[in-house]
């Protein structure tokens, strides 16, 4: 047994995160980590991370009980914690970032380049990397940043890594080039603790699975005896739907058209439109540039060039004011750095778009904006105490949807959610999925940004699929399948329908 | 009994631990209590009467408050500044500039502006007040376009700022000896009973409409946001260059304000040494009552309270007869030492 976790029980004041779990990996297992937002997995984490420590309960390392006092203790232990937010620093070559935390730290001695190059020469070359290790981070995919940070901790001598969400920002290659190489450290005897939200990706990466609700373990075993669905199971307490979503709606007016969008390099000549009762995707790989497209659109970007007709009328927007005026919400991807503002009350957070139309002298109403946030809590379900309570309180499901009713308090005719179930668990991805087909089935023109395919075809009645800055197609009906999604998003041109 | 004493106490010190932590204004109302009891325990109880002893403890608040009111009425616009995650160096250079017109407007000399024109009392002095005032919303204006359209990052702007404002306004007058009419005097020096506590009263006026402009209007609201997460503001409808165009703006009024005061109360202001380091208390007063110098944190009330314990400080220092050179140490380590107070509550 390479780590064993026995009994750990934590709490944050009143709040028992962790009710007695025990925990244990093998060398040379991909062990999936499974669990809602909320559920402890984090924290059970950061306790093997040394970053928190256990109120009760034993931590063994290779059989020897161990005290972990902090982070620095943890990685000399052979533990690694990759996070979710890399810890590179883009404007360095790669082979100082595999130094980050050492060579640095000797004090006065000259840094040795030679001798860091060579060191990541080796590394790379053991786990079959073919990079140049004076490249500099920033010019790395997603998938590359993620390979240095896994080997980096290889060259600390790590014999357990944790992957907290390591696939969220990957493209589906990208994911398969990240799974290449944990098999490749599986092969090495390294163990693999995966935490993800993606259940197929577990399924397909893992050897085994523990799942985490309220704090307790309440499954574990092979992957090879589980489906998603029986999953997914686990981890909310009861069956999640799987079904499709899609609907047929009569096809209304015109809402939006764009004609001709331009943006420097982000995209160029983009056309299209959407009409009422519609749920249109916008999909392609990972920098295809559309939620630049989107910003645009929304007027956060002021340089674009391009028309833009509203019900067949023309508008012009060039700030997100105008936007908003003209009833478009957009949902940015990456909501804590997007969409959320974390000095402000949950309500707050959820009237931030709408104080202007309710506004007498510039002075806010908020008993208006509590009533409104009271009705969009039933309808969109958020799970909170008090909205005079800190928006970082919510979990990331609750804190999309108050972002959600942040827009639909604006009452907008069209709405663009970018990525609207990032970081948002199972059961709360339902219920946004649920609230999107009710706005479309209100006439309100609904637009998603998406590089899941899956999420697409799910319940969109039409899908625009972009490549490079390019519109590269677009795909309904029976021709709207993962396949043709694919070639188009890597480039390909076969499957273009002419509407 | 004794036991329920005991619990009673015990319920205090949780109560006030909770506070402690949760809010950020109480520790430093607490803070200040205990300047103001040092300050009234050194001011000793050594006086025939209570009357006297009262008397002399108002006179001397009276004054503390009065000598501090034009620097707090500034800082309670830098507060707005410093939220939006912006600085303003400007403030001392804006006070003389808006001083030196006030001083030209109302001259009574023969190169008094309005004297020459013919316009005289009351009229006079009203029309100045308008004028200096639109006048520090010009300048603060100017600062904000720099920052906003053409994206000066606000240190560099506002410390151009201050070194143009001042250097014109030096220039300009050299050898100028305006004097203001005496019936101007009473608008600082004017007395309410016996106490000459104008000046105190435009602060708390001041600070009652800023506070309500941070907690209840859009633009208040929105100066929290812009601060807090500058993306997601704009991500949410909020035009954030006006909003920070805005705070310089009104930092430049208030200023404006704040130099009308102090021409006012004695008459006459030094070109060279007027506001010199004004900039500096300002930011003091803001950090000390909690403002982020990151921005998205901040609150008027504990500007407030950050001038009151800089000025007992001041007071208390006098008292002591710590040579004056030796004072800016004193008020340096306070401002430290409120930010290392308010760094520990929020990690505990």
């Amino acid at each position: 047994m390479l780590v064993e976790l026995r009994n750990i029980q934590k709490s944050f004041g009143k709040n028992h995160v962790l009710k007695d779990v025990s925990l244990s990996i093998k060398a040379g297992e991909i062990c999936a980590l499974l669990g809602e937002n909320g559920a402890g997995k984090s924290t059970l984490m950061n306790i093997l991370g040394g970053i928190h420590q256990p109120d009760k309960g034993k931590l063994y390392i290779n059989g020897a009980e161990v005290n972990l006092t902090g982070p620095e203790q943890s990685i000399n232990m052979g533990i690694s914690f990759i996070h979710q937010e890399l810890n590179l620093i883009n404007d360095l070559p790669i082979y100082e970032n595999m130094f980050l935390e050492r060579d640095y730290k000797k004090g006065f001695k000259r840094v040795q380049h030679q001798k860091m190059i060579q060191e990541t020469k080796e590394i790379f070359e053991r786990m079959h990397v073919d990079l140049d290790p004076r490249m500099l981070v920033k010019e790395l995919d997603s998938s590359y940043k993620q390979i240095i940070e896994i080997c980096r901790a290889i060259s600390m001598n790590a014999s357990v890594i944790i992957m907290d969400e390591p696939t969220t920002s990957l493209t589906d290659s990208e994911i398969e080039r990240v799974f290449t190489m944990m098999r490749r450290l599986r092969d090495q005897q390294v163990g693999i603790i995966f935490i993800s939200h993606k259940l197929k990706e577990v399924i397909e990466a893992c050897d085994t699975y523990a799942v985490l609700r309220d704090g307790r373990l309440v499954s574990e075993g092979q992957v090879s005896d589980v489906t998603t669905k029986e999953l997914a199971r686990f981890m909310v307490g009861y069956d999640v739907r799987t079904d499709q979503l899609v609907q047929q709606r009569d096809r209304g007016e015109e809402i939006l058209r764009a004609e001709k969008f331009t943006y420097n390099a982000a995209f160029s000549d983009i056309t299209f439109s959407i009409h009422q009762g519609e749920v249109v995707g916008f999909t392609g790989l990972l920098g295809d540039g559309r939620s630049e497209l989107f910003q645009s659109i929304f007027g956060a970007n002021d340089i674009s060039s391009g028309k833009l007709f509203l019900y067949g009328k023309e508008i012009n927007i060039h700030t997100t004011m105008d936007a908003v005026k003209n009833g478009i919400a957009y949902l940015p991807r990456n909501r804590k750095e997007n969409a959320i503002i974390k000095d402000m009350n949950i309500l707050e957070n959820s009237a931030i778009a709408s104080w202007k139309r309710h506004a007498k002298w510039g002075i806010i109403q908020h008993s208006i904006h509590q009533e409104k946030l009271a009705a969009l809590q039933k309808q969109l379900k958020i799970r909170m105490t008090d909205s005079s309570n800190s928006i970082l309180n919510l979990s990331g499901g609750n804190q999309q949807k108050v972002v959600l009713a942040k827009w639909l308090s604006t009452d907008p005719r069209i709405l663009i959610l970018d990525n609207p179930t990032q970081g948002v668990d199972v059961g709360a991805k339902e219920d946004i999925y649920d609230i999107i087909l009710r706005l479309a089935d209100e006439g309100i023109g609904v637009i998603i940004l998406s590089s899941e395919a899956n999420e697409i075809l799910r319940f969109c009645n039409r899908t625009y699929v972009m490549y490079h800055g390019q519109l590269q197609g677009e795909l309904k009906g029976e021709a709207m399948n993962e396949q043709a999604i694919m070639e188009l998003a890597t480039g390909g041109d076969a499957f273009i329908s002419t509407s | 009994m004794t036991e329920k004493n005991i619990n009673y106490f015990h319920q205090f010190i949780l109560w006030f631990k909770n506070r402690w932590s949760t809010s950020p204004l109480f520790s430093i109302f607490i803070a200040f209590i205990v300047m103001v009891i040092l300050q009234t325990i050194v001011l000793g109880f050594d006086y025939p009467s209570f009357g006297d002893w009262f008397t002399s403890w108002t006179n001397n608040w009276i004054n503390i408050l009065r000598n501090n009111a034009s620097v707090a009425i500034v800082a309670l616009g830098m507060t707005f500044v410093i939220m939006t995650g912006g600085i303003d160096l400007a403030v001392g250079a804006t006070l003389v500039a808006t001083g030196a017109l006030t001083m030209t407007l109302l001259d009574i000399g023969a190169n008094g502006f309005l004297n020459a024109i013919g316009i005289t009392g009351w009229t006079a002095i009203f029309i100045t007040i308008i004028v200096v005032i639109l006048f520090g919303y010009l300048l603060g204006s100017l600062i904000g376009v720099t920052v906003t359209r053409g994206m000066v990052p606000p240190f560099i702007a506002t410390l151009g700022a201050m070194m143009v404002f001042r250097s014109v306004t030096q220039h300009f007058m050299q050898g100028a000896a305006p004097r203001v009419p005496p019936e101007f005097l009473q608008i600082a020096n004017f007395k309410i009973g016996n106490y000459m506590i104008m000046p105190i009263i435009y602060w708390i006026l001041i600070a009652a409409v800023m506070y309500y402009i941070s907690k209840r209007t859009i633009f208040g609201r929105q100066i929290i946001a812009v601060g807090s997460n500058e993306r997601a503001a704009r991500l949410s409808g909020i035009n954030v260059k006006q909003v920070k165009y805005r705070v310089y703006a009104l930092s430049g009024i208030l200023v404006a304000i704040a130099a009308i005061i102090q021409v006012s109360r004695i008459g006459s202001m030094d070109f060279a040494g007027s506001g010199r380091g004004m900039e500096m208390d300002a930011i003091a007063a803001a950090v000390v009552g909690g403002t982020s110098m990151m921005g998205g944190r901040g609150f008027i009330l504990g500007t407030v309270y950050g001038m009151l314990i800089i000025a007992v400080l001041n007071n208390l220092l006098n008292l002591f007869g710590v040579p004056p050179l030796l004072r800016d140490a004193f008020k340096g380590m306070i401002v430290i030492a409120a930010v290392l107070l308010q760094r520990k509550e929020k990690t505990a």
